[in-house]
């Protein structure tokens, strides 16, 4: 057994040592394999990095309350009525003088202008009531000062000022016919609430012709079980045809749609390129078992056994995947982590996020790189060990 | 033996190298395929449009409504030759899942405008201006569904709702029409604006969009720049624009899917260079002896760099072709999938000629070092060696 192994070491490290005689081709295995995990990486990325924007929005204590069946809030219209009902409804959390802890809201589209392609496109006004910042979790003011009630004052979101322009502190924004003074910008832990723009929901109303019309309500509530309750309240009253979710859920259901898609390109993408790849590192590898044939075969002559020998070419072809893989994860975290883009959300608003690349995402890169490396290796690896010694030793 | 046959045996003296070249090709060829389509097929908005249409919406966003009085006010303005006007219905069928693209338009002008895009037979016109719940289902829309002319199907919307409570419209359908231009989306519903707007309960008198027609696209700007100026301090501010300059803007909102296919295609054919390049730099210095023979017996140095440059090519050409097939498989499986918002998904001629190209090019970057190499080579040398 232990002269098994030394013979494994010994073959492993012959191999290991003629990788420089082969030294461009070793290496346009090793860039190929990097290229793939680069491309699975950054897409994986992507999708990890938008759902983590939305899904860090969603409080699991905080319903959110929609028009039944309209699924966002931009298609959501709720009536004055409406949310004067669910004010008073059950679970539902009150403040240290006794309001409930409630914010109902206008969801508006208007537009900016994207930084990178300096083209227009679609971002929140939101009109939020008095509590919609306490009710939310982690908002931070990071300068300035949230608008005063009845002003036409915006403060807006720390992505949206790197993505978007005109919207600096101080600056003035022009929506219809009034101007908004940008007072206060505001941090949400990097959720998605940081691509809005939010101003006193009654300035809001008023202001877009929109007076008495409100899309969503959001309400902290006592507990998330007290969730069920407010569902039920909500299905019980007939003059209440609303969809209640916890916002935790809303957003998820938002999110998978967007990622799933981005996944369900990258894979396909990646792989098919790990064909391709796979093919450069069977030739590399036949080309090293072919270049050191009589070394392969003098080695067996004296004594040695197959196995060493497939093992050896195993260990070459895993070690080229390896290095690739790693540089591809190591290229992949130099240039696209944190990188920060925005797209269309299903909001219909450009929702700002980064790409985020986590351990786990590395080791599902990692794991196709050894793939490749694997499958690469192993036939080559049974030739290595199957050529008969005399026709090795003819070269 | 002519220099084709020696260029053939010389690729495939090592039959299962060049297999794996070819593979490797293949691949990256039908990566290259199936995002060029995937490109072209996000910016079909921009190939669709015509030049002398321009689209009028809400300044403030193309979300936010316009009053239906702009239609008769920008129909008098000089240089407009048509106008209509469309409005987003948001529509599903049964389940919000069964997303279906709606519009409540002005029948007789809408049809008017569009009719460079769709084939609209006089009886469907006619029967559609008639009917006030008549509807115009696309080709790909009615197949996707089953539905026939005469049908009645509810079709619901999840922005609006009848005054009666109701959130779902019947619909009588009237015709089923095909495109005229081979980009143009049929997986479209048409209904009439004023069964819309005589129902719905809210919104009432508002429109989305005006879509008109110029004398001649020279007029464009000075015609955007009137309605702009005379709408403008209104509560109704609005936006003119090319309907070109419109669905562009609307498609880079995705994100810059340029960008990723390039880097993506990119990343494909930097692999394949890498290989094929490195494993033709190798199988040329095997045979270093046979081209001091080849030069020996009479070949001269450019007719040596000719095979070893043909060979390349030749190996781009065998691994590209199939891959660019496997692409357009691939896309016609994909059709039925993603059709729902990306129509129009196909291998358009010019990705064949830029693919074309791309293989030549290949062929030749791949073969260039070890050409130069054996045009270079001293026989001495060469027969010296190994």
């Amino acid at each position: 057994m232990r002269s098994l192994f030394l013979q494994i070491a010994a073959v492993t490290a012959i191999n290991i040592r003629s990788i420089p005689q082969r030294f461009w081709l070793s290496l346009s295995t090793v860039v190929a394999v990097a290229l793939v995990v680069m491309v699975l990486l950054s897409f994986l990325a992507m999708a990890n990095g938008f759902q983590r924007t939305l899904k860090g929005a969603g409080a699991a204590d905080i319903a959110i309350v929609l028009r039944g069946g309209s699924q966002s809030e931009i298609n959501s219209v709720i009536s004055r009525e409406q949310v004067r009902l669910i004010e008073d409804g059950p679970g539902i959390a009150r403040g240290a003088d006794g309001k409930p802890l409630v914010s109902a809201e206008l969801y508006i589209v208007v537009d900016g202008i994207k930084r990178s392609t300096q083209t227009k496109a679609n971002i929140p006004l939101r009109g939020i009531g008095t509590e919609g910042a306490a009710i939310r979790k982690d908002i931070k003011l990071v300068a300035g000062r949230m608008f005063n009630p009845g002003a036409n004052e915006i403060v807006v979101g720390k992505s949206l000022l790197s993505q978007f322009q005109g919207f600096d502190l101080g600056s003035k924004v022009k929506f219809l016919t009034t101007q908004w003074t940008v007072v206060g910008v505001f941090a949400a832990d990097g959720s998605v609430f940081e691509s809005e723009i939010w101003g006193d929901l009654p300035v809001v109303q008023s202001l877009f012709n929109r007076n008495n019309v409100f899309q969503t309500v959001r309400a902290r509530i006592d507990s998330p079980a007290a969730l069920a309750e407010l569902k039920h309240f909500a299905d019980a009253d007939p003059r209440l045809k609303l969809d209640v979710k916890s916002e935790q859920e809303y957003f998820a259901e938002q999110s998978s749609q967007t990622s799933d898609l981005i996944q369900k390109l990258g894979w396909p993408l990646a792989i098919a390129m790990a064909l391709g790849a796979l093919a450069g590192a069977l030739n590399t590898m036949y080309s090293s078992v072919a270049a050191r044939s009589v070394e392969i075969a003098t080695l067996r002559a004296i004594g040695f056994g197959g196995f060493p020998a497939f093992i050896g070419t195993l260990a070459e072809s895993l070690l080229l995947a390896g290095i690739g893989g790693a540089l591809g994860a190591v290229a992949t975290y130099l240039v696209f982590d944190g990188f920060t883009t925005s797209t269309l959300g299903t909001g219909f608003t450009q929702v700002v996020f980064s790409f985020r690349l986590t351990p786990a995402l590395i080791a599902e890169g990692l794991a196709l790189a050894l793939t490749v490396g694997l499958i690469g290796g192993l036939l080559p690896a049974v030739r290595a060990a199957r050529t008969p010694i005399v026709k090795g030793l003819q070269g | 033996m002519n220099d084709f046959v020696l260029i053939r045996k010389n690729l495939f003296r090592k039959k299962l190298r060049a297999v794996l070249m070819i593979v490797s090709i293949l691949i990256a060829f039908a990566i290259f395929g199936v995002l060029a389509a995937f490109e072209r097929a996000f910016n079909a908005g921009e190939a669709v449009a015509e030049d002398d249409r321009l689209v009028v919406v809400n300044k403030i966003n193309f979300t936010q409504p316009l009053p239906i009085a702009y239609f008769n006010r920008v129909q008098g303005i000089e240089g407009v030759r048509r106008v209509t006007h469309a409005n987003w219905f948001g529509g599903y069928y049964q389940d919000p899942k069964n997303f279906l693209i709606v519009l409540a338009v002005e029948p007789e002008s809408y049809l008017q405008i569009v009719d460079s895009d769709y084939v609209i037979t006089p009886e469907m016109r006619e029967a559609f201006i008639r009917e006030r719940t008549g509807a115009l289902v696309g080709e790909s829309m009615a197949k996707k569904w089953g539905w026939k002319v005469g049908d009645r199907v509810p079709i619901a919307s999840n922005i609006f709702s009848q005054k009666n409570g109701s959130r779902s419209w019947d619909m009588h359908i009237v015709g089923i029409f095909s495109k005229r231009k081979p980009q143009a989306d049929t997986n479209v519903m048409l209904f009439q604006y004023d069964y819309f707007d005589e129902t719905r309960s809210f919104g009432k008198d508002t429109i989305g969009w005006l879509i008109l027609q110029t004398t001649s696209p020279e007029v464009n700007d000075r015609v955007a720049k009137t309605i702009d100026r005379g709408f403008a301090n209104s509560s109704y501010e609005t936006a003119t624009d090319t309907e070109k300059a419109f669905n562009k803007a609307f498609v880079a909102q995705l994100g810059n899917i340029a960008l990723i296919v390039q880097l993506v295609v990119g990343a494909a054919f930097v692999t394949i260079l890498m290989i094929v390049g490195n494993t033709m730099v190798m199988a040329v210095r095997e045979r270093t002896r046979e081209i001091g023979v080849l030069k020996t017996l009479g070949f001269s140095g450019s007719r040596v760099l000719r095979l070893i440059l043909g060979e390349t090519v030749l190996l781009a050409i065998i691994g590209g072709v199939p891959g660019i097939a496997l692409a357009a498989l691939a896309i016609v499986n994909m059709r039925e999938s993603v059709g729902n918002f990306l129509p129009g998904l196909t291998l358009e001629p010019s990705i064949l000629a830029i693919a074309f190209v791309l293989m030549i090019g290949l062929g030749l970057a791949t073969g260039l070092a070890p050409a130069i190499h054996a045009f270079r080579l001293k026989i001495a040398d060469a027969m010296g060696r190994g």
